[in-house]
């Protein structure tokens, strides 16, 4: 009852900015969901087959969701849509709900990048305030600073696609930074036995396929590695700078300079990397806002801002959400399509309120 | 209480020929009334037990579901089994036999794959290029995915293998394959190779015994004869 409560007076705030309503579909194409996001989601997933054998899903997010609705109305505007429903998913903490009740709302469409990401922290801040939550933080991020951050570093072009694909585990992720340093991924014994059967391949026909990859696809992309031009002392360093930029975490206000001070440490031209966050208006907000370089890693389609907002008092997550600039692509557009949206958890709103 | 003890022991192959070693070993007599085709046996001085021979995964369910007491299976099964199996099954004592390791193994001919980290780059290659997923091979789809997650490879389907999983990626039905290796010369003979850090569990022989009989003593006691 209090969650429907929540949600209608969370719905006004939205409609009266100007977003319009939207109903996702429940059912989707599990193999959508999978090509997409992999196999190991599948086990979070509630899927069954349907009566022609197409495994089917029960909508496991809503933003996903919108995003398919989108696509499948052929939609070429821009779109400012809310919703109110349910998520359906396992969770790899046996105590959270499989059921997730949210209000949310996204902007599909729209290239004015930081006025958007603004709407969207702005709104979900004032539908709290309406709600009369007032403790609050706010975490906020900007996963493309590591994205630009990698693309100026003097280091392979696949160690960059590595670490940036990887961000978003940040346990496998450490692992990585430890071959980097280390300089271990490349065995020298079996690339002097392997030069041989290169000699021997290349004399072959290059469009004989060997499981699946053409033979000059894999000469290629062998004799791309053995070329790797990074030395031992350059990984270790390269792995310091990461990791450091990772540490970085202020009040808002300070954001500007701990990056200054980081850029300067280590001679990277300032320039080459911006932020889209909506800085000016955070800073007149009410609320305590911090920036993490770190923050944001736990949900793989973000590309741009994402924040939080978690009660002070016993740090429950009641709303979350960032920029996807292409999640869309990834589900079937042939065109880039960029997007910014955010959800408030009902669930856990209900149990702060309690 | 079951005034019997049931005591499930592996019907074929290598494992079951050094089960029969251990028991012969430890002076455990079996008979079979019917027999090498019988599935039952008793053991000449346990009169309380009786034995039978199932298949490895076989005694890994049986365990779980309380019809067996003790058994000998691999360490592999027990760990690809469902969690929930897993835990009402206690692992009482590692044999020395059926030492073997599941690996990742790659065609021969991918000389640019060393490592998973290569894999998984490798993995993106067919998603981008060619709109699908990397298919890995496996009797072990549980402990597969586990260890892929764990190594940060996400784009791959499994396809369950029943048997010659090894042939799968010259057969079409998969690119790479992950499969038990004892000595690596099955893999090596169908041009396979093992990656540099594609061990993905090293197992063997094991005593096992249902949790829901370990409160009894006498079985407790059978599994120190073996």
């Amino acid at each position: 009852m209090k969650s429907k409560n929540y949600s209608k007076k969370i719905s006004e705030v939205f409609k009266k900015r100007g977003f319009v309503f939207s109903e996702p579909d429940i059912l989707l194409d599990s193999n959508y969901i999978i090509q997409r996001s992999g196999e190991n989601f599948k086990k979070l997933m509630l899927t069954f087959e349907d009566d022609s054998g197409k495994s089917m899903c029960l909508r496991p997010d809503l933003t996903v969701a919108s995003c398919v609705k989108y696509l499948e109305d052929n939609s070429r505007r821009a779109s400012k849509i809310y919703y109110s429903g349910q998520a359906y998913r396992r969770s790899n903490n046996s105590k959270d709900s499989i059921i997730n009740d949210q209000v949310g709302l996204e902007i599909i469409g729209s290239e004015k990048k930081t006025s958007d990401n603004k709407e969207v922290i702005n709104t979900i801040l004032k539908s709290i305030n309406k709600i009369k939550i007032k403790n609050v933080i706010v975490n906020i991020g900007d996963v493309s600073l590591f994205r630009q951050l990698i693309d100026s570093l003097k280091i392979p072009e696949r160690w960059k696609l590595r670490l940036i694909r990887h961000f978003w585990r940040p346990k496998y992720f450490e692992d990585l930074l430890g071959i980097l340093e280390a300089n271990s991924d490349i065995d020298p014994i079996t690339v002097d036995f392997d030069k041989k059967r290169f000699s021997e391949m290349k004399k072959l026909n290059q469009n004989q396929e060997i499981a699946g990859r053409k033979i000059y696809e894999i000469l290629s992309r062998f004799d791309k590695k053995i070329r790797d031009p990074r030395s031992f002392a350059e990984g270790k360093k390269t792995a310091k700078i990461i990791k450091e930029f990772l540490k970085i975490s202020c009040p808002i206000d300070q954001m500007d300079k701990y990056l200054e001070k980081f850029f300067k440490k280590y001679n990277i031209k300032k320039n080459l990397i911006k932020n889209e966050l909506p800085i000016k208006s955070l800073l007149r907000s009410n609320y305590k806002i911090i920036f993490s370089a770190n923050f944001g890693r736990d949900i793989e389609y973000y590309t741009g801002m994402v924040f939080e907002i978690l009660t002070k008092k016993n740090k429950r997550e009641i709303a979350r959400g960032g920029r996807y600039d292409d999640l869309l692509k990834s589900l079937g557009s042939k065109q880039n399509i960029s997007a910014v949206g955010a959800a408030i958890n009902l669930n856990n709103l209900s149990k702060v309120t309690r | 209480m079951k005034e019997i003890v049931t005591i499930g022991l592996p019907s074929k192959g290598r494992l079951k020929e050094s089960t029969l070693k251990l028991l012969k070993k430890n002076n455990l007599k079996l008979i079979s009334k019917g027999g090498d085709r019988d599935y039952f046996a008793s053991l000449n001085n346990l009169p309380n037990a009786k034995v039978i021979y199932l298949h490895a995964r076989e005694i890994i369910e049986r365990l779980g579901d309380g019809t067996l007491d003790i058994g000998i299976s691999g360490l592999d099964l027990l760990y690809e089994s469902a969690i929930n199996l897993q835990k009402k099954i206690k692992v009482m004592k590692k044999l020395d036999f059926g030492k073997a390791d599941l690996v990742v193994a790659v065609p021969n001919d991918w000389i640019d794959v060393q490592t998973v980290a290569d894999l998984e780059e490798v993995s993106f290659y067919f998603r981008d290029k060619k709109n699908s997923r990397l298919r890995v091979a496996t009797k072990y789809p549980n402990l597969t995915n586990k260890f892929f997650t764990s190594k940060g490879v996400t784009q791959y389907k499994i396809i369950t293998s029943l048997g010659a999983t090894e042939i799968y990626p010259f057969t079409g039905s998969s690119e790479i394959i992950t499969d038990i290796a004892s000595t690596g010369s099955t893999l090596k003979a169908n041009n396979l190779r093992i990656l540099k850090d594609g061990s993905i569990l090293k197992t063997q022989a094991c005593i096992l015994a249902s949790k829901e009989s370990l409160p009894d003593i006498k079985k407790r006691q059978i599994v120190k004869l073996f």
